[in-house]
């Protein structure tokens, strides 16, 4: 494994341990991502704001009435599956400085992004594994959210 | 669990990306794609490796090269969780994904997971994205 991909894993896996974003690469190497000065809808603070505001997070490319991509329409659908409807969901593409505040924030390069509990879980791929191996409606517990997939196979425990 | 009942492309199907990916594997071989490749496999060693170009299905011409997929089956992704294994991914891709490479779907397996289920989930619909086209029936 090269040196830098070691680097990523341990800033990613503490990050993770830590139970938020790590610092982004970019800015460790000194490189601004241009959104990251002041109080601008990308800058590290706002961002902050908006992952914490609600128990489910999505940040997306279109909004969940119309999705514009097929990935964030995928995240849309995986939460409509569980029940989960009332989430704060927000469109990067009528946000330049958040589109790119939002990847130095969870040193994640693409949209979507998915954050439950103001903790980054990742995009449209990951959020597909949790759905298909039972680590979503884990996951949803954890914030107090029932996913009705649960009353799903009740009913079908009953016929 | 329950089936995933979304739009059939997103329903796995047996080998269709293996099918698909045989079929544009040998011609595959645009720049990117090589540079995905040899980059995979210089950081991660995979036993398997497939590198799909979904360019065409996001609007692009044949050979654009913005949009890709890959499956990456390598001992380095054991004990990680998948966010990890995708960080790993980016990681060896940054470069492109801070340049031409505009979408990247991950599927990351340990060669003992791959041998268990050698099965993989298509990429979804493309939906217009930035360009806001048609929506691809």
């Amino acid at each position: 494994m090269s040196a830098a991909v070691r680097t990523g894993w341990r800033i990613g896996a503490a990050a993770a341990l830590r139970g938020r974003a790590g610092r982004p690469l970019s800015q460790a190497a000194g490189e601004g991502g241009g959104a990251e000065s002041g109080g601008g809808s990308g800058s590290r603070e706002a961002v902050e704001r908006l992952v914490r505001e609600h128990p489910v997070v999505v940040f997306m490319k279109g909004s969940p009435a119309q999705p514009l991509c097929g990935f964030s329409n995928a995240v849309v659908q995986i939460l409509r599956l569980h029940g989960v409807e009332d989430y704060r969901a927000h469109d990067v593409l009528q946000d330049p400085d958040l589109r790119q505040g939002i990847k130095n924030y969870s040193n994640w390069p693409t949209i979507p992004q998915v954050y439950l509990n103001g903790e980054f879980v990742g995009g449209c791929d990951i959020l597909l594994q949790m759905h298909q191996n039972g680590d979503l409606v884990e996951e949803l517990k954890k914030l107090g959210i029932r996913s009705a997939l649960l009353d799903k196979e009740k009913d079908q425990e009953k016929k | 669990l329950p089936e995933f009942p979304l739009s059939c492309s997103l329903s796995p199907m047996r080998g269709p990306l293996l099918a698909a990916a045989r079929g544009v594997m040998g011609g595959a071989g645009g720049p990117l794609a090589l540079t995905i490749r040899a980059k995979l496999t210089a950081a991660l060693q995979p036993t398997h490796l497939e590198v799909r170009d979904d360019s065409p299905r996001h609007g692009g011409p044949p050979g654009a090269e913005t949009h890709f997929g890959v499956l990456v089956v390598s001992g380095r992704f054991a004990g990680l969780p998948p966010l990890q294994r995708h960080r790993l991914v980016h990681e060896a891709l940054r470069a492109e994904l801070a340049g031409p490479l505009h979408a990247l779907q991950i599927i990351a397996r340990t060669p003992q997971q791959w041998q268990s289920d050698p099965r993989a989930p298509s990429a979804p619909p493309c939906l217009g994205g930035s360009k806001r086209e048609r929506r691809r029936g």
